[in-house]
């Protein structure tokens, strides 16, 4: 028998061994491939969705009707780069589609919007405008626009045309990166995830040979020789079994990607495009590379690092490293600096953890019973023994809470941000030639109608301090005028006010200001801003400040009353439910008063809808990752707990043999599983509520610019506890199996470990 | 009249190998009263150790009766059986293994006020126990930190802390070297008697065998 | 004469137009492509025995599948340096039409046909190059017979009040500005307009206008001149020209200074390449040159990063002793667009000396 046939002699005895190994292995190689595949597509998706919907702009006809052909004709002949953009709505399931011109869009070279090329043109969601065409006079909803590239300015543009910013429903293109962002860190905690387990399950494995080894060294067989089969053991078990679970993250990423694919599709009309297939060797040369750092890193690392691998140096090491990631996270600089930091706090945390919790779980306990005494002794070795798979539980925790904080965040913020933008369930714009009085005396006559108010948007400047008129000192920030103040706008999230400060602008004795601007200029309420309207200089109270959930320019809300007739009013716009009448019914109203039969009417409630639902379908995904990670992190310490309790069965047996009734040893063991899992729930508790900090705190303002309010869901919390605490059970169920299994062997607590303390 | 403080009738055992059943043992009864000690004589695998569990309720005899003290069992493995046999050797029968009776993440010292506590006794005068057995001052130390010898000897003061009428013990100094298994058979034995207990010793060393009052050979291998 | 090379890019982009609407295997495989037949009866064919139509014939041809409108120029500028340039704007029908039946609905952006134009201007051994695509039916190209003009986005050739012609394109850094006179009747090539194109018979409806006189401004990277010279103008339409196996097209439309015009063509396929030309005297006397009456060889090549092509001619015609070697001036002269093709002005010596331009495809 070789040294190689006597090192792989204990998997023909113990298959369940093996079999554990490869299991976790292909679990995490499934996660990691799906998780990394997901982003991978994702962030090609959005990379190209953000290019489709990037700062474009469009033409517009100054006399207020629609766009047509001919206008598109007209512009092209007068030597302007414009391509045709018509979006048709259809009902689900077909959704939404772009018609667009590729001869058209060839001007616009690589920048062309939605990438329309002709190899795209699958209607998904781009098509050929004929076709597109084809669908509005089949009844389908459809809405020209002409777009012209970034570069064109106003003067380049013919008379009876204005140039219009254009955009494709809500501005999601900060939402999505931030979701990337959030994959892309799910994608490294998974990684890390993965390494702690099978470094657990490794581990394990060489508890549970070391009667092999010491046989082997008593043969004869360097130790050298013994690890470098094992490394070949390793490679070979990892190279095998990477290919299944490759293969099933590919099917995982597949099966969310279609959902995901969806979600895409509706938020950025990109297509998620189809698995570039083959690949399979980078992710199997790095779950083959994680795999070795995890099981034999150290055999190097600590070498070189002796200081590393006492027990008390783990504790010099790791709070200094702990306090060094901690303000770097809190006092960041770049994204980088705030990374490396989170990884050093991870770290930290995950060398300290198990001492704490081994530490805690013995304080106290010597003046305690002898019972109690044992429990938290036994507890504290557990810890320590189980150490990897409770960092893996504990991160895998951490992570899921600081997810789901981050995307119930992100969802409920998005909701206010629909709510205050999309407070009215339609838009109907003023027409460019038409006198918005008109509509308004039209909507104030009308019986029956709902709430309603006029939006006249303009520009103005703002003058810092009262400055004097140094032109070169003042701001400029949009204007937005409400009248009248009515309940479509009180509702809003105010950031701070002064009391009665709804009344203070509806009767003009103030204004609001956007938290962008708040923030920009340090206005507070109570202080006096100075702007100017039209002709006139104004000097108002700031009287609230309006959340804007990431707008990126300063606005100010004045009350319609204020505006001078000289104002230059660039877009005005009727906001209303239609109460007891039917819209169509108002529309018809308002096209007779401005005599116009071209009415661009927005109807906010099927975008909010579809916004939300959109929303809503992108956060399972991210949430059914975190689940999956969860799962893989909770069976790993499952296995791993019910193998380490199974080497202690004689010790459990004790109790037994001691006089404890059988129910009385498993109540132990319940005890003992369910703290330690509990316990886990627990320390990943302020690691989760941390990293939700860091994310929006952190890593969104210097990502994006702006933060996100930082909320805490202790429901969720109890939601993991429970998790956490039927993970401690079921290792308890199983343990309790194992010992009515028969009588141990004695023998068997010395040679294959279980005599740890 | 008193009972006696264990009396087993006409037990039978027979373990399955393959499709054949092998009998351990067939129709064996015993005897034993305070202060006397028995010793289980054979060679490995002659039901030694079977007959130990059986005796102190780990595992049922085929047919048979034992009784302990008042008690008597007669097969039955319901919950009550299962709970009058845990509450005898909880208080009444100390069991020392040949190995591996201490708790490793207990002290020695913690490991004798554990089993003094399961059986009800008072914790204080557990440090005496290990003085009386020689080793008071590793009382602090844990398991893995003494010799083999050391442990049994914590084993025995774990037993006789417990205060109980019978003591059965398996081989309890099977894995140490001679000079030092005499050292804690002799302890045993001189507890044993100054205590008045029972003692039940499973062991194929014949010598010790003689220190024994009484004998039980099952010497010969299991009958198919 | 530009068509060999077209039909090509025309099957190519009419590839890249039907894949969303009817996924149609697409024809590939180089010229070859043009000898398939014309998918669809409805296209009419031209034959040996029809006859030239004018104005009409400066019209589209709604009822073939391509056409295209042609001008070449050799002029000099004001300071007397030699300056060449043309323009091009073709028309690839998806869908064959009555010249009486009603045009589609602009507002419904048909898609029976689509447009492309090429321009470019060659000057001191520069070439620069643009071109433009549009789809037809809604207004953005088109062409009109009375008042003459053909269009595309902002490039135009439209007749004026005083009958000349203007001739406005604009690139990205340069643009020209021509006033093109017109002299002499059209002039139809092989039989009365019929122009086979292989010896088995497919062909094109083809005349030029050989005589023009322009002048005008070319702006080339801010700089203005003022140029003047000779041009020739080309319409063709077909539904299918080429067989199977022809691989290239070799062009020449000449001026000579004897006042003679010549125009010949070489397709070239592997039994044995198909050569036609036109002699035009003086006297615009038109004598038709069959394949027996000429030879064409090629003389120097030139090596380019597009591929080898052949710059340096010798053209003899016997029944007009004319011995001609035609060059191309020193530079790169590819219109790279969608499918590069050679162009370039050319200088006459020999026998005769004059000037003209080359176009040379499949190299």
């Amino acid at each position: 028998m070789t040294v190689c046939s006597a090192l792989l002699s204990h998997y023909r005895r113990h298959p369940l061994q093996l079999l554990a190994l490869a299991l976790m292995i292909v679990l995490a190689t499934m996660l990691w491939t799906g998780v990394s595949h997901l982003t991978d597509h994702a962030r090609a998706s959005l990379a190209q969705s953000e290019q489709a919907i990037a700062g474009q702009q469009q033409l517009v006809r100054e006399d207020g009707q629609a766009v047509s052909v001919q206008d598109f004709a007209y512009l092209r002949r007068q030597g302007l780069c414009v391509m045709p953009w018509l979006e048709v709505q259809r009902p689900p399931p077909e959704g939404r589609v772009i018609g667009v011109d590729p001869f058209a869009s060839a001007c616009f070279g690589s920048d062309a919007p939605g990438q329309a090329r002709v190899d795209a043109l699958n209607g998904e969601p781009f098509l050929d405008i004929a076709e597109a065409k084809a669908m509005v006079r089949q009844g389908s909803n459809g809405d020209l626009s002409l777009l012209v590239p970034v570069d064109v300015e106003a003067d380049a543009v013919p008379a009876d045309y204005r140039l219009k910013d254009f955009s494709m429903g809500p501005a999601t293109g900060e939402l999505g990166e931030s979701f990337l962002l959030n994959l892309d860190a799910l994608g490294v905690l998974v990684l890390l995830i993965t390494a702690l387990l099978v470094r657990s399950v490794y581990q394990l494995g060489l508890v549970q040979r070391r009667e092999s080894f010491t046989l082997l060294r008593r043969f004869g067989v360097p130790a050298t020789r013994v690890q470098v089969l094992l490394l070949i053991e390793m490679v070979a078990l990892t190279s095998v079994w990477v290919i299944p679970g490759i293969w099933l993250g590919r099917l995982l990423a597949e099966i969310l990607g279609g959902g995901f694919g969806q979600v895409l599709e509706s938020l950025f009309d990109a297509p998620l495009y189809a698995v570039d297939g083959g690949g399979f060797v980078l992710p199997a040369l790095v779950m083959v590379t994680v795999v070795l750092l995890a099981c034999f890193a150290d055999k190097r690392l600590l070498r070189r690092l002796p200081w590393l691998s006492g027990r008390p140096s783990v504790v010099w090491f790791g709070v200094p490293v702990l306090g060094l990631g901690l303000a770097m996270v809190a006092w960041p600089f770049t994204l980088g600096w705030l990374f490396v930091g989170i990884a050093l706090v991870f770290v930290a945390v995950g060398l300290l953890t198990p001492r704490v919790l081994s530490y805690v779980a013995q304080w106290g306990a010597e003046g305690a019973g002898a019972i109690t005494l044992w429990q938290r002794r036994e507890l504290a070795v557990l810890f320590r023994r189980l150490a990897l798979p409770v960092v893996a539980l504990q991160f895998a925790v951490a992570m899921v809470l600081a997810i789901q904080a981050l995307v119930t965040t992100f969802e409920d913020t998005f909701e206010r941000w629909l709510g205050q933008r999309l407070e009215a369930e339609f838009y109907v714009e003023v027409p460019e030639q038409s006198a918005a009085v008109d509509g308004v005396r039209y909507l104030a006559g009308l019986s029956g109608v709902g709430d309603w108010h006029l939006v006249q948007r303009g520009k103005t400047h703002v003058v810092p301090e009262m400055a004097g008129d140094d032109a070169a000192t003042s701001v400029e920030v949009d204007l937005f005028s409400i009248s009248p103040i009515g309940p479509l706008v009180t509702g809003w999230t105010l950031l701070d006010a002064i009391p009665d400060a709804w009344e203070k602008l509806a009767t003009g004795q103030g204004v609001m200001v956007n938290e962008q601007l708040a923030r920009r200029q340090g206005y507070q309420p109570g202080e006096t801003i100075g702007f100017t309207l039209g002709e006139q200089s104004l000097a108002l109270p700031v009287v609230g400040v309006y959340a804007d959930y990431g707008r990126p320019d300063g606005e100010i809300l004045v009350a319609g009353q204020i505006l001078p007739e000289t104002f230059n009013t660039r877009f005005q716009s009727l906001s209303l439910n239609p109460g007891t009448l039917a819209m169509a019914e108002i529309e018809q109203g308002l096209a007779a008063v401005w005599n116009t039969d071209q009415l661009t009417v927005r109807d906010n409630g099927s975008i909010r809808s579809l916004a939300s639902g959109v929303f809503d379908q992108t956060f399972l995904i991210t949430r059914a990752i975190t689940v999956l990670t969860l799962v893989l992190a909770g069976t790993s310490l499952l296995i791993m707990g019910w193998v380490f309790f199974t080497t202690r069965a004689w010790y459990y047996r004790l109790l037994f043999v001691w006089g404890l009734s059988p129910r009385e040893v498993a109540g132990q063991l319940r005890w003992l599983a369910m703290f330690l899992t509990g316990a886990v729930a627990v320390a990943a508790l302020p690691l989760g509520v941390w990293l939700t900090w860091a994310l929006v705190s952190r890593i969104n303002p210097l990502a994006f610019g702006w933060s996100l309010p930082m909320a805490v869901y202790p429901g969720f919390w109890l939601e993991m506890l429970v998790l956490c605490l039927v993970i401690g059970l079921a290792i308890s169920v199983l343990m309790r199996r194992q010992l009515g299994a028969g009588v141990p062997a004695p023998a068997m607590a010395n040679v294959a470990g279980g005599g740890e303390r | 009249m008193v009972a006696s403080l264990l009396t087993a009738r006409d037990l039978n055992k027979q373990f399955r190998s393959g499709n054949q059943p092998v009998s351990v043992f067939r129709n064996l009864s015993l005897q034993l009263d305070r202060g006397e000690s028995l010793a289980l004589v054979g060679r490995s695998g002659s039901g030694k150790s079977t007959l130990l569990n059986i005796l102190c309720g780990l595992e049922k005899p085929d047919t048979g009766s034992v009784q302990v003290l008042d008690e008597v069992f007669e097969g039955g493995t319901d919950r009550q059986t299962e709970a009058r046999w845990a509450n005898l050797r909880r208080q009444q029968i100390g069991v020392v293994f040949q190995e591996a009776n201490l708790m490793p993440a207990l002290s020695l010292l913690d490991n004798v006020r554990l089993r003094a506590r399961l059986a009800g006794q008072n914790e204080d005068d557990c440090r005496d126990w290990l003085e009386r057995l020689g080793i008071g001052e590793l009382a602090g130390r844990y398991p893995d930190q003494v010799s083999g010898g050391q442990r049994q000897r914590a084993a025995l003061a774990m037993v006789f802390a417990m205060k109980p009428a019978l003591i059965l013990a398996d081989e309890p100094t099977g894995s140490l070297d001679r000079h030092t298994a005499e050292d804690v058979t002799g302890q045993l034995f001189d507890l044993q008697a100054r205590h008045g207990c029972g003692l039940i010793l499973a062991t194929h060393d014949a010598e010790l065998a003689t220190r024994c009052s009484h004998h039980l050979d099952l010497g010969h291998l299991p009958e198919t | 004469m530009t068509w060999c090379f077209q039909p090509l890019r025309w099957g190519l982009m009419a590839f890249v137009l039907s894949l969303p609407a009817c996924q149609e295997t697409p024809e590939s495989g180089g010229f070859a492509g043009l000898g398939e037949q014309v998918a669809g009866e409805a296209f009419a064919q031209p034959a040996p025995g029809d006859r030239l139509r004018f104005p009409e014939d400066f019209g589209p041809h709604p009822r073939h599948r391509i056409e295209w409108w042609y001008l070449t120029a050799t002029l000099t500028t004001e300071q007397g340096e030699p300056l060449g340039l043309q323009w091009t704007q073709f028309r690839q029908a998806l869908e064959a039409r009555d010249p009486g039946s009603p045009e589609p609905d602009p507002s419904s952006w048909p898609l029976d046909a689509a447009w492309m134009a090429h321009a470019a201007v060659s000057f001191q051994g520069q070439h620069w190059f643009s071109e433009k695509l549009a789809r037809g039916g809604i207004g953005q190209a088109g062409a009109t017979a009375e008042p003459f003009e053909v269009w595309l986005d902002d490039w135009h050739l439209q007749v004026e009040d005083d009958g000349r012609w203007r001739l406005q394109v604009s690139g990205e850094g340069w643009s020209y500005d021509l006033r093109v006179k017109i002299e002499g009747e059209p002039v139809a090539h092989g039989d009365d307009g019929f122009s086979p194109k292989s010896a088995s018979g497919e062909g094109s409806m083809y005349f030029s206008l050989v005589d023009l006189a322009i002048e005008g401004e070319v702006t080339l990277g801010g700089e203005t001149f003022g140029v003047s010279g000779q041009g020739w103008f080309d319409r063709e339409w077909s539904s299918q020209f080429l067989k199977a196996g022809q691989q290239g097209w070799d062009w020449f439309a000449l001026h000579l200074e004897s006042g003679d015009k010549l125009m010949m063509f070489r397709l070239r396929e592997a039994g044995g390449d198909f050569l036609s030309g036109t002699w035009v005297t003086p006297e615009r006397e038109v004598i038709p040159l069959g394949a027996d009456t000429m030879t064409l060889e090629v003389v120097e090549h030139r090596d380019t990063a597009e591929g080898n092509v052949p710059v340096q001619w010798h053209i003899h015609i016997p029944g007009r002793q004319a011995e001609l070697t035609v060059v191309a001036p020193p530079g790169h002269y590819w219109n790279d667009g969608l499918f590069p093709y050679w162009e370039s002005p050319v200088s006459v010596t020999g026998s005769h000396q004059g000037e003209g331009y080359m176009e040379l495809t499949g190299y």
